[in-house]
């Protein structure tokens, strides 16, 4: 498949082909008649890692190279649980995690969701925060 | 636009030197913290409180719940927060009372953690005597080990347009009086009046 | 130190003019001096750095005369995310000026800036916007502007934090053209309740418009998951390294956060602004517009897709420094010309002169930005729990005058009384019916009746406060989605809303509104700086209200009819 363009997009109208839930149901099946019958759940409502990709393209077509790291960050998140994706973060706060706690995440990342673009920047946020004193201390320090 | 009306007759107070502040006994006292430059290199509040009544109120809040009070001076911080948790870990009731120079006040408590709090008005520019009296004496309450109502908090969308800039300034002061490594000051208030503050 | 605060004059006498303008509002408003060495100064100041970048090997190893090993996190991450090491060398070493030029020459397009700002560091995009005056900084934005179609946001909120005003008022700001509907609380267990009343409201007054809910990051995320919100904006970023730390926070752990937000489909800014810094006294000395651009460009490497800037919460402190509010629409226009969605403040209550408010908005309303107001009072002030906006409900038929008067699109219209009459009673009665369905505290008629014909909160029956908050957690326990809502829309005999509201969910399977400046129309098209770019190239180019949009605009309250003077139109 070549990659997309600034016009494929908006992809809802332009390439709803292309669009699945992440249970695998083309976006065409979120109809009325199914939320009626009770056919979709609320995991029929999320976004899939295959659709963030796809707009990591047009993103990156579009002169974005951030915004579609974001979107390739996202991609790999959608695997992880919602409790463990607000866990993580809170892991990142400063002094919330000493550097080994942060090498962990990141390892975790990488191999239980496949996740290296994540990984990546967890390691480099693990670097800084111990340049700038940013790493709990391993004792655990009352104030 | 509500501003507090002027404070009652120009009261003075100087915070005099006792000695480094030690951890009270006694459960049923209040430790009131105030900032580095209360009633010294300041005079009053934002709004033009004198710090002599501002501490007054306060005090009289407490005693009136038949509660002692302590006053202590923090020099080695001007962050509200963390001046009235120290101060609650000095206090024998771990109940403390922190005030800012330009008035922002806190109810703080020894066991909670140092960005949390008891009870907070950091709309410096809305209060006045009577409300520093109200917080005077919750903070009492809380140290006899009961659940008053909280203070009213008023709000006024139009205090940020008037004194945002005002109070930033006051900050910046304020943290200019810091002085770094030096504990907690037990001082006694001595109060007198003069003609203008 | 000068004395403030008695403006009653002391014993020397005084003019009667004197005397009228003491009374003057604009006297009520707070002005202070600079203070340049604590960076309490807008955007001119000797301690601001000057601009350097050198490439060794592919990396950023000299930023703004700093060597990598003296990087703060906020340089570190600039570094290495923001700035395109390719043409940084290149980009920074242009003279200022001619990157000014380029800001405002119309033969410059969009896509002509944006390969020069790619490259360049903080204090170089300062020193090339310190070269612009207001009116510059405005033919800017014009031009950067990343959507062709300007567009506006509320704020939606309720005194007693009341769903069914919340519902009515978002219907009558969708109605009147909002793009963007925000709610937050007095009480914040309230928040289940007053976010799917925003949803629901929103959706009667216009399919498509999206919503969102300002509470603590956990929270709303945790409401946007649902699909009871479709997007997040408080996510707040600072300038210096010590202001972030205290916001609990690092620039990486927002940078997660945002993706975070991107992986549940979910469209997301970063808010920062002017004065934050030096309002929590750790400005380092610099200017409150040199600590804004580093947030624009932390906000840029995050890959976040916009911002919501312009002072903000802070616009007391920009507002009364010389210069403040120039600063404040560059930031504007720093964000717009690094390319992401700016939501430009005139959203915090700010003077006690309507002049002033109205000059505020000047250089966002006319050049046209992503949101004019990243928060109108769709409100009156006192029922505004972001603690009032610079406009409010008593300001429609005034800013609905002015975009008449210059032909200007500020994203409202004026509609007829009988419209928003039946939108508010619609509101009303679909919030009544899901929350019967939904097993939440009754609505009554006489709340329905209220909510069709009030201003304030006031007008309303007070509601049980208790029941609503153990029905908002009931909301939380019983785990209720935005799927719930549809179904219970549907199930209530409101077919149009409950398909309203099912196109904006079915957008986060889709991701198109995690594209930069995305909106949707009321016919549900994603509109973002992809499919409506802005195409500004001089006089007859880019966005011009014209057509239907401006026969639209030309409606106010009260117009006499040219063709029967003894009538008006309307």
């Amino acid at each position: 498949m070549t990659a997309l363009t600034r016009d494929d997009y908006p992809l809802s109208i332009n390439r709803p082909d292309l669009l699945h839930t992440p249970t695998g149901k083309p976006i065409t099946a979120l109809t009325m008649d199914a939320v009626v019958s009770g056919e979709l759940s609320a995991e029929d409502l999320r976004i899939s890692s295959e659709t963030l990709l796809l707009q990591a393209e047009i993103a990156d077509a579009s002169g974005r190279p951030q915004l579609a790291g974001n979107f390739r960050r996202a991609a790999e998140m959608t695997a992880i649980p919602d409790a463990e994706v607000l866990a993580m973060y809170n892991a990142l706060r400063p002094r919330a995690s000493t550097g080994e706690a942060l090498a962990e995440l990141a390892d975790r990342l990488e191999t239980t969701y496949s996740a290296p673009v994540c990984a990546a920047l967890v390691r480099e946020a693990a670097e800084v925060y111990g340049r700038r004193d940013l790493l709990a201390r391993p004792t655990g320090d009352d104030d | 636009m509500t501003t507090p009306t002027a404070a009652p007759p120009q009261r003075t107070v100087t915070l005099r030197e006792v000695g480094p502040a030690r951890r009270g006994t006694r459960p049923d006292e209040v430790v009131v913290a105030v900032s580095p430059a209360f009633a010294g290199h300041f005079s009053k509040t934002i709004v033009d409180v004198p710090h002599a009544e501002v501490l007054r109120q306060l005090l009289a809040g407490i005693e009136e719940q038949g509660v002692t009070a302590r006053v202590v001076r923090i020099r080695d911080t001007a962050d509200l927060a963390a001046l009235a948790h120290v101060a609650a870990r000095l206090s024998g009731s771990g109940i403390s009372v922190g005030v800012l120079s330009r008035g922002t006040t806190i109810i703080h408590q020894r066991d909670l953690p140092r960005l949390s709090n008891l009870e907070l008005f950091p709309q410096s520019p809305l209060l006045d005597a009577p409300v520093f009296r109200m917080i005077g004496s919750n903070a009492a309450q809380y140290a006899k080990g009961e659940s008053p109502q909280p203070v009213p908090t008023r709000n006024d969308q139009m205090a940020r347009p008037r004194w945002q800039a005002k109070a930033a300034l006051l900050h910046l002061k304020e943290f200019e009086c810091i002085e770094a490594g030096q504990g907690p000051l037990e001082v006694e208030p001595v109060f007198g009046s003069s003609a203008a503050g | 130190m000068t004395s403030t605060a008695p403006r009653q004059s002391s014993a020397a006498r005084v003019s009667r003019r004197t005397e009228v303008l003491e009374a003057r509002p604009v006297n009520l408003d707070g002005f202070v001096e600079e203070w340049p060495e604590k960076g309490l100064v807008a955007m001119e100041s000797d301690f601001d750095p000057t601009p350097s970048v050198r490439v060794e090997d592919g990396r950023i190893v000299e930023l703004d005369g700093k060597e990598r090993a003296d990087f703060d996190f906020m340089d570190t991450f600039i570094a290495n995310h923001a700035i395109d090491v390719a043409s940084a060398e290149r980009c920074t070493a242009i003279p200022s000026v001619e990157i000014a030029r380029l800001l405002i020459d119309p033969r410059a397009t969009r896509d002509d800036v944006l390969a020069v700002t790619r490259g360049l560091t903080p204090a170089k995009v300062l020193d090339v916007v310190k070269l612009m005056n207001v009116v510059e900084i405005m033919q800017g934005m014009q031009k950067m502007r990343a959507r062709r179609t300007p567009a506006n946001q509320a704020h939606s909120t309720s005194a007693r934090d009341n769903p069914i005003q919340v519902a009515a008022d978002a219907a009558e700001g969708a109605l009147r053209g909002f793009a963007e509907l925000e709610t937050t609380l007095g009480v914040v267990r309230y928040a289940p309740l007053v976010a799917i009343a925003l949803q629901v409201g929103g959706q009667v007054g216009r399919g498509g418009v999206l919503t969102q809910c300002a509470l603590e990051e956990a929270t709303e995320l945790e409401l946007g998951m649902r699909g009871i919100t479709a997007y997040a904006e408080t996510i707040s970023v600072y300038g210096t390294e010590s202001v972030f730390i205290d916001g609990d926070d690092t620039p990486w752990s927002k940078a997660f956060l945002a993706s975070a937000y991107a992986s549940r489909g979910i469209k997301m800014r970063f808010t920062s602004g002017t004065g934050s810094e030096v309002q929590m006294g750790n400005a380092e000395g610099k200017s409150m517009l040199y600590l804004e651009i580093r947030c624009i460009l932390m906000a840029k490497g995050a890959g976040v897709q916009g911002l919501q800037n312009g002072s903000i919460s802070c616009i007391g402190v920009p507002g009364a420094v010389p210069g403040g509010l120039r600063a404040v629409a560059a930031e504007n226009l720093v964000a717009s010309m690094v390319d992401l969605e700016c939501a430009s403040g005139n959203d915090q209550s700010f003077s006690h002169s309507s002049m002033r408010r109205t000059a505020r908005a000047i250089p966002q309303l006319f050049p046209g930005t992503d949101f004019v107001c990243s928060g109108y009072s769709a409100v009156p002030n006192p029922d505004n729990m972001f603690a009032g906006s610079n406009f409010d409900t008593e300001d429609y038929d005034d800013w609905n005058t002015i975009q008449r008067d210059f032909q200007v699109d500020g994203g409202l219209r004026h509609v007829r009384e009988a419209e928003i009459l039946q939108a508010r009673n619609k509101a009303a009665r679909v919030l009544q019916a899901l929350f019967r369905h939904l097993d939440l505290p009754a609505i009554t008629d006489d709340e329905v009746e209220a909510a069709t014909y009030a201003h304030s909160s006031n007008d309303y029956p007070l509601r049980d406060v208790l029941a609503d908050l153990k029905g908002a957690q009931a909301v939380m326990d019983r785990g209720i989605t935005g799927l719930d809502l549809v179904r219970g829309l549907e199930a209530a005999g409101f077919h149009d809303v409950a398909e309203n509201l099912l196109m904006v969910l079915r957008q986060r399977v889709s991701g198109d509104l995690l594209q930069t400046s995305a909106i949707l129309t009321p016919d549900f098209v994603p509109l973002s700086a992809i499919n409506d770019p802005n195409d500004y190239a001089g006089p007859g180019t880019g966005y011009r209200l014209e057509g239907e949009r401006w026969e639209e605009l030309k409606k106010l309250r009260h117009v006499t009819s040219a063709t029967n003077p003894e009538t008006e139109v309307g």
